[in-house]
C-alpha cells in the first residue's frame, strides 16, 4: 500500500491513478495468475457450496422430518423448520429397533472387526511392502485377486461352512475372516498398509536392525508408531463399514433376534409394510423411517466427526494408491 | 567359504520371517477365499440340498449354464443389460467428478477443511441401506429436469434403449454424487504424489493454468484414473443393492453359484474392456502430445 503511495505521489497523479486502479481490479477480478482472482473464486465456491448442499441436504431433511409433528407434517408450508419438537417418533424408533440391545451388537461386530482388521491388515501389509518371502509375486495376485472377486461368489460355501459348524446365527463367521487380514473390504486395507509402508524411508529400519532389533520388534516398535495415519484410516473404514453392513448380517444372522443396528431399517420397513396393508398408510411412516436411519447412524456420524481432523490428514499421508 | 554360509543364511532367516508374517494371511486365503472359490465352483455343476442329515449333492453337468443363458432370460439377461447400460454411463461420470472435486479440494481456499470434512461424508454412508433410503425418499431428484422437462426432449432425440438409461442417470444424478467418496480420497492422496517443484516450474516458464491441468496434471494423474475406474467398477457391481446379486440367495446353490460365476465373468470382461480402452486413450494421448 506504502509503495502504491509513494509511487502515486511521485508522478502526475491522476493517469497513474486510472491505470493503477485498472490493474488493481483486473487483477483482483481476474488474478494474477488465473486461479487467484475473484470470478475463479466465486465460480469454486459456487460448486463447492452446491455439492455441500447436496450431500447435507438429505441429513438436515432426515432431522427435520423426524421432529414434526402430525400437524406439521400435513401443513406444506412447514418445510424445513417445523413448530414444535416433536419426539414421539423417535421414541417409537428407539422402542421399534430395540436400540440398547441392537447397539450393543453393532458395536461388539464393528469394534472386534475393525481393531482385527487394524491390526492384521497392518502384519500383511507391512509384508507385501517391505519383506522378501517365497512365491511374493503370485501371493501379491492373490490380493488383487481377493479385491476384485466379488463377495457374492463365494458367500454361500462359506454359508454351507458356519451352518456344518454349527455357528450360524453368531457373530463367528464375521468376525473370523477378520483375524487373518480378510473380511469385509480386507484386501483395499491391506493395499492402504502396503502403500504406507513402502513410502516410509529404509534407513529407519536399517538403523533399527544395526541396534540389534529384530524383524518383530522392528515392526512392533518402529513401523506402527509411523503408521498411525494408516491405521486411523483403516480403522474408521473398517468400523463404519461393518457397521452400515447389511449384507452379512442378513446372510449369516438370518432369523435370528440378536441382529446389528443395520438390519433395523430393512426390518421397520417391512413392519410398516404389513402395517399398511392392515390398517393403510400412516403419515408417521416416513419420519419413523427417517427417525430409524438417524438412530443407526449416528453412532458413525459422531465418531467421524471427532476424528476428522486427524482423519483428513491421514488420508492425504497414507497415499492410498499405487 | 563361511561368509557365503552366513549370508545364505542370513537371506533364509529374512525370508523365514517374512513367511512368518505372510502366514496368517496367506492361511487365511486359503479358507477364506481358495475353498469357497472351488467349492462355489464345483457347487455350479452340481445340485445341492442341504437336508437335516447331511449334504445332498448330485451332478448335473452344465445344466445351470445352460438354464441361465439360454432358457430363462429372467434370471440374468433382463436385469443384466438395463444395469450395464447405466453402469457404463455411471463410470464417467463418477470418476470425472471426483477427479474435479478432488482438483478443487486441493486449492488452497477459506474454507477448506470445513468442505473437506463435508465432502467425506459419502465415504461414512455410501455402504449403507441408509443411501437406500435416501432413494425412495425421493432425494436424488434435481429439480430443473422437472420443471423444463428434459426427460421427453431426451426420449424424442434418443432410442428408448438408450434414453431410459440416460433419464435414468440424470434423475438420480445426486443419488450418483453419493457413490464416491472412496474416489475422492484415492484422487486427493494421488494429487499428493506429484510434486510440487513441477508446478513452480511450469508457472515459472509462464504455463496457463488450463495447460498445465492438461499437461502436468492430467498425465500424473493417469495410474490413479485407472485405479478409480477399477475400484468404481467393483463397487458398482458388487453393490448389495444391485438387482443381479440379489438373486444369488440359498433357495438354490447350485443355481445360484452357477449365476455368481456368470456374474463374475462378465465383470472380468468388464474391467478388460476399460483396461484396453484405458491402454488406448494413453497411447493417443502420448503420440499427441510428441
Amino acid at each position: 500500500m506504502s509503495k502504491v503511495f509513494t509511487q502515486m505521489k511521485r508522478t502526475n497523479l491522476d493517469r497513474i491513478d486510472w491505470r493503477l486502479l485498472l490493474t488493481r481490479t483486473r487483477y483482483f477480478v481476474f488474478g494474477k495468475e488465473a486461479d487467484k482472482g475473484l470470478i475463479f473464486r466465486v465460480f469454486i465456491y459456487l460448486i463447492l457450496i452446491d455439492t455441500a448442499y447436496i450431500y447435507l441436504n438429505p441429513i438436515m431433511y432426515m432431522i427435520a422430518t423426524m421432529i414434526k409433528n402430525a400437524q406439521d407434517l400435513l401443513d406444506p408450508s412447514v418445510v424445513w423448520v417445523p413448530r414444535s419438537i416433536y419426539t414421539g417418533v423417535l421414541t417409537d424408533a428407539w422402542t421399534k429397533l430395540k436400540y440398547p440391545n441392537a447397539f450393543t451388537i453393532s458395536m461388539i461386530i464393528s469394534t472386534s472387526v475393525a481393531v482385527l482388521q487394524t491390526v492384521f491388515c497392518a502384519v500383511a501389509g507391512y509384508a507385501f511392502a517391505r519383506l522378501e518371502f517365497p512365491f511374493k509375486k503370485f501371493w501379491m495376485f492373490c490380493l488383487l485377486l481377493t479385491f476384485v472377486i466379488p463377495l457374492q461368489v463365494i458367500i454361500l460355501p462359506n454359508l454351507i461352512a458356519a451352518s456344518t459348524l454349527g455357528i450360524m446365527k453368531t457373530y463367528y463367521p464375521i468376525i473370523i475372516p477378520a483375524l487373518f487380514g480378510h473380511g469385509l473390504k480386507g484386501a483395499l486395507f491391506v493395499i492402504i498398509y502396503r502403500q504406507f509402508f513402502s513410502t516410509q524411508p529404509k534407513e529407519l529400519e536399517e538403523a533399527a536392525k544395526i541396534d540389534g532389533a529384530n524383524v518383530f520388534k522392528i515392526f512392533y516398535k518402529v513401523m506402527m508408531p509411523l503408521a498411525r495415519p494408516a491405521i486411523l484410516v483403516v480403522f474408521l473404514f473398517s468400523f463404519v463399514w461393518t457397521w452400515n453392513d447389511y449384507y452379512l448380517p442378513s446372510m449369516y444372522l438370518n432369523g435370528s433376534k440378536e441382529v446389528p443396528l443395520s438390519m433395523g431399517i430393512s426390518q421397520i420397513s417391512a413392519e410398516l409394510a404389513q402395517q399398511a396393508k392392515d390398517f393403510g398408510p400412516s403419515i408417521f411412516d416416513e419420519p419413523l423411517k427417517m427417525a430409524t436411519s438417524f438412530l443407526i447412524i449416528l453412532p458413525p456420524l459422531l465418531l467421524y466427526a471427532f476424528t476428522q481432523r486427524w482423519f483428513v490428514e491421514g488420508v492425504e499421508r497414507t497415499g492410498l494408491v499405487e | 567359504m563361511s561368509t557365503a554360509t552366513r549370508k545364505i543364511k542370513a537371506s533364509t532367516i529374512r525370508k523365514l520371517e517374512g513367511s512368518v508374517f505372510i502366514a496368517p494371511w496367506a492361511l487365511g486365503f486359503l479358507i477364506f477365499m481358495v475353498f469357497p472359490i472351488g467349492y462355489s465352483f464345483y457347487m455350479s455343476f452340481h445340485q445341492v440340498k442341504i437336508l437335516a442329515t447331511g449334504i445332498d449333492i448330485k451332478y448335473m453337468g452344465l445344466k445351470y449354464y445352460k438354464y441361465i443363458l439360454f432358457e430363462n432370460g429372467n434370471l440374468l439377461y433382463n436385469q443384466l443389460f438395463p444395469f450395464l447400460r447405466q453402469s457404463l454411463l455411471m463410470l464417467p461420470v463418477i470418476v470425472v467428478f471426483s477427479l474435479l472435486v478432488a482438483i478443487m479440494l486441493n486449492q488452497k481456499f477459506w474454507g477448506r477443511s470445513l468442505f473437506r470434512s463435508i465432502f467425506f461424508l459419502p465415504v461414512i454412508f455410501s455402504t449403507g441401506e441408509v443411501v437406500k433410503e435416501f432413494i425412495t425418499q425421493g432425494e436424488g431428484d434435481v429439480d430443473f429436469l422437472a420443471k423444463y422437462n428434459v426427460s421427453s426432449i431426451i426420449s424424442s432425440y434418443l432410442s428408448p434403449t438408450w434414453a431410459k438409461p440416460v433419464n435414468a442417470i440424470l434423475g438420480s444424478f445426486v443419488l450418483i454424487l453419493w457413490y464416491y467418496g472412496v474416489q475422492i480420497l484415492i484422487f486427493l492422496a494421488g494429487r499428493q504424489t506429484i510434486s510440487v517443484s513441477v508446478y513452480e516450474a511450469a508457472r515459472i516458464d509462464g504455463a496457463s493454468p488450463w495447460d498445465v491441468f492438461w499437461k502436468i496434471t492430467l498425465p500424473g494423474m493417469m495410474p490413479f484414473i485407472l485405479l478409480n475406474l477399477i475400484y468404481t467398477t467393483v463397487d458398482l457391481f458388487t453393490f448389495p443393492t444391485n438387482p443381479i446379486l440379489s438373486q444369488v440367495n440359498s433357495s438354490n446353490y447350485g443355481q445360484s453359484s452357477a449365476l455368481a460365476w456368470l456374474y463374475f465373468a462378465i465383470i472380468f470382461i468388464f474391467l478388460g474392456i476399460i483396461f484396453w480402452i484405458f491402454n488406448k486413450v494413453q497411447k493417443a494421448s502420448n503420440t499427441g502430445a510428441r
